[in-house]
């Protein structure tokens, strides 16, 4: 089965500090694949890098065995990549709903000449995108939501509007900067569940970035941890928690006691 | 209106409730209100002596010059200082073709003349602020804004001194087309360009392309990762500014009937800027509203006598009192209204585009106060099983199952159930666009 995005070799350097290093990571279909490493260890930027934010060094990506490195950002999106960021990426200023139709941008078929004469077309497709949308929220339980304004909405909720709108966008695969931020261990647990639910009834793969170790331990199939830049180690989450080089990247030394960190709660 | 004990014991399924509409009689008094608008309008330009029908005409030129800075400055959320190089290319555009090429005298101008001319003009204003937008796709806020100060100034002493375009000091006449001479008819003709141009506006940002540039202006990264073309949109956004922009300046020559580079200062360019603000940025009628005030204002102080008469002694024109008192209820604005005009006027606005009548700013008074956010969050967070009293029984054994689900053998990285078929290129490059969740994605995950 070939993968559904491949990273190889990826580089970045920011003047003189080497932001990514030799970064080859496999994510394949259906899996949920973690991203972990230390604070500055590299991993939004590697999501920079293949969303097409920044452009690296070295290296390339594959989406679905096509080279997308030297696509702009909105044509990775168009081919079914999804992304979220970490300080919540949705456009203050709209509401939940207006959100989720922004989002829907490639999607929505008519042009920018119809749009301002306002032809019978830009209607219904508005009518119809506007449909999806209440979808996508009901999906996600966010209908009451829906004419609400971003503002005063709690941080964990807003996590989950920013899942809404990059649903929206019809992604194939999901890149998750941090789902879990922001949410009590209950409510990571919940946005565990969903995770996998999501995956069986959208058929998503996904990478995430993601600290809460037992979200990491519980729903991901594959954890790439990263360190300075460059990949530490790679394997099944159990292994990898055990991993005395991952404890002493984020401890800081050379931990020898496993049972201490695998209980940490949250 | 509900009472608290009502609100509270609502479900939560019924917050959603189908929003607010009008009864008939509802609609029927909003669209009578809204003619009544328009009567109005129509009427005093119609009753006034021609004089002040030319100042009319200016008034509505005025406001579309506002609407085409307001894409500029509210909905890309940049500052153009140089807009009346925009105005007064178009303008001397217009009025050269009609005069140079079409062979429009003093006393005759064919219509067709003046729409081929409008034309040119507006896709002269169109393609100098596209130009504009290509630099603000890599310079933004400060820098921008002394870019469009210095684009100004280079058009105002290099174009405006072209000889052939402009005739120098004595200015390019642009003589009205026949049937819309006179003060009043060309005031309707203005409103025409207005009407439109306002429609264009409104489906600019009730459409996709409004809601991109509105993205874009929030987060760049953000709306690229909604998949909008970031470059396309804020190129877009200016030619349409410029499109606007080149409206107004083909108008104002005819208006004016003779243009001369002096009536495209760097002083209007500041005071359209402070208009638009006053008016309310973003806000379409209150750039209107405060585009016609500040255009009719200096004529309204002249009929103040002793103050005209003041003002004439200390040898000054009545346009500094405008930039003054412009400057000042830009202040006003800023520190005590910065919804400017536009959210004075909101409730009578929104009233009329089918809300309920409600003096709360941000124009969802009822909904906001009659539903506790503390009912709606928590249901929510009880609906999507984010809540501890909702599934607490589920809690432990899921996790232990999850737990156990990744003790699989080493070399089994594939999950039980069959993955389903990626798409095939063919597939990515022309999606199912309107495929609905339920229909195109589940089923065959398991």
């Amino acid at each position: 089965m070939a993968a559904v995005l491949e990273v190889k070799d990826m580089g970045i350097r920011f003047g003189g500090l080497v932001a990514l290093k030799d970064v080859t990571i496999e994510v394949p279909e259906w899996e949920i694949v973690g991203l972990i490493g230390p604070n500055g260890a590299g991993k939004t930027t590697l999501f920079n890098c293949i969303m097409g934010a920044y452009q690296p060094n070295t290296g390339t990506v594959t989406y679905r065995e096509k080279d997308i490195s030297l696509l702009p950002t909105h044509r990775r999106v168009a081919l079914g990549i999804g992304r979220t960021f970490q300080n919540i990426g949705l456009i203050r200023g709209l509401t939940v709903l207006e959100n989720c139709l922004v989002a829907q941008h490639p999607r929505i078929p008519y042009g920018a000449g119809s749009a301002l004469l306002g032809t019978p077309r830009s209607y219904s497709d508005e009518r119809r995108a506007r449909a999806y949308a209440m979808e996508v929220l009901d999906f996600l339980g966010l209908t009451a939501l829906a004419t609400s304004h971003l503002d005063g909405l709690p941080y964990g909720t807003l996590k989950l509007i920013e899942i809404a709108t990059v649903l929206a966008t019809d992604p194939d695969l999901l890149l998750l900067d941090e789902p879990s931020s922001g949410m009590g261990p209950d409510e990571a647990h919940a946005l565990g569940e969903r995770l996998i639910e999501l995956r069986k009834t959208l058929n998503l793969t996904v990478l995430m970035i993601e600290h809460h170790v037992p979200l990491v331990v519980g729903v991901c199939d594959y954890v790439y941890v990263l360190n300075f830049g460059q990949l530490l180690t790679q394997g099944r989450p159990q292994e990898v928690q055990n991993h005395p080089e991952v404890i002493a990247a984020y401890l800081g030394g050379e931990a020898k006691t496993t049972e201490e960190t695998t209980d940490v709660p949250a | 209106m509900a009472s608290a004990t009502e609100v509270l014991n609502r479900p939560v399924d019924d917050a959603p409730a189908r929003p607010w509409t009008p009864s008939v009689q509802g609609w029927a008094a909003r669209l009578l209100v809204l003619i009544g608008i328009f009567a109005a309008v129509l009427l005093i330009t119609a009753t006034r002596p021609n004089f002040w029908q030319e100042r009319i005409a200016l008034a509505a030129i005025w406001a579309i010059i506002g609407l085409s800075l307001n894409i500029v400055l509210g909905y890309v959320g940049q500052v153009s200082l140089g807009h009346h190089a925009f105005v007064g290319i178009a303008a001397f555009v217009s009025a050269w073709y009609v005069t140079e090429q079409a062979g429009c005298t003093i006393e005759r101008c064919s219509f067709g003349a003046f729409a081929t001319g409008t034309v040119f003009a507006a896709l002269s204003g169109a393609a100098a602020a596209g130009l504009l937008g290509l630099i603000a796709l890599r310079i933004r806020g400060l820098y921008l804004a002394l870019i469009t100060l210095a684009y100004g100034f280079v058009a105002e002493r290099s174009i405006f001194e072209i000889p052939s375009l402009t005739r120098g000091g004595a200015g390019m006449p642009a003589t009205r087309p026949d049937g819309w001479a006179s003060g009043g008819e060309f005031a309707y003709l203005c409103f025409i360009f207005l009407a439109a141009v306002i429609y264009v506006d409104w489906r600019f940002l009730r459409s996709k392309v409004g809601r991109a540039v509105l993205s874009i202006k929030h987060s760049e990264p953000v709306a690229a990762s909604y998949g909008i073309n970031v470059t396309y949109y804020k190129v877009l956004a200016f030619t349409m500014s410029g499109l606007f922009a080149g409206i107004a300046g083909s108008l104002f020559a005819f208006h004016s009937q003779n243009v001369v580079s002096n009536d495209f200062s760097f002083a209007n360019a500041t005071l359209w800027v402070l208009m638009v603000v006053v008016g309310g940025l973003g806000n379409r009628v209150g750039v209107v509203i405060a585009s016609a005030f500040f255009a009719l204002f200096p004529y309204l102080l002249e009929m103040w006598t002793w103050f005209a008469h003041q003002i004439e002694d200390l040898g000054r024109a009545m346009g500094n009192v405008t930039i003054v008192v412009g400057a000042l209820l830009a202040l006003l604005t800023i520190i005590q209204y910065p919804g400017g005009i536009g959210e004075q006027v909101s409730p009578i606005t929104r009233w009329i585009g089918g809300k309920r009548f409600s003096l709360h700013p941000d124009g969802h008074g009822h909904e906001k106060h009659d539903e506790p956010k503390a009912s709606g969050g928590g249901g929510l967070m009880g609906k999507l099983g984010l809540s501890k009293e909702t599934d607490g029984q589920k809690e432990t054994s899921r996790l232990e199952a999850l737990g156990r689900a990744v003790e699989r053998p080493v070399g089994d990285r594939l999950p039980p159930a069959p993955p389903p078929p990626p798409k095939s290129s063919a597939e990515v490059e022309t999606p199912d666009v309107w495929g609905s969740l339920t229909r195109t994605k589940s089923g065959d995950g398991n």
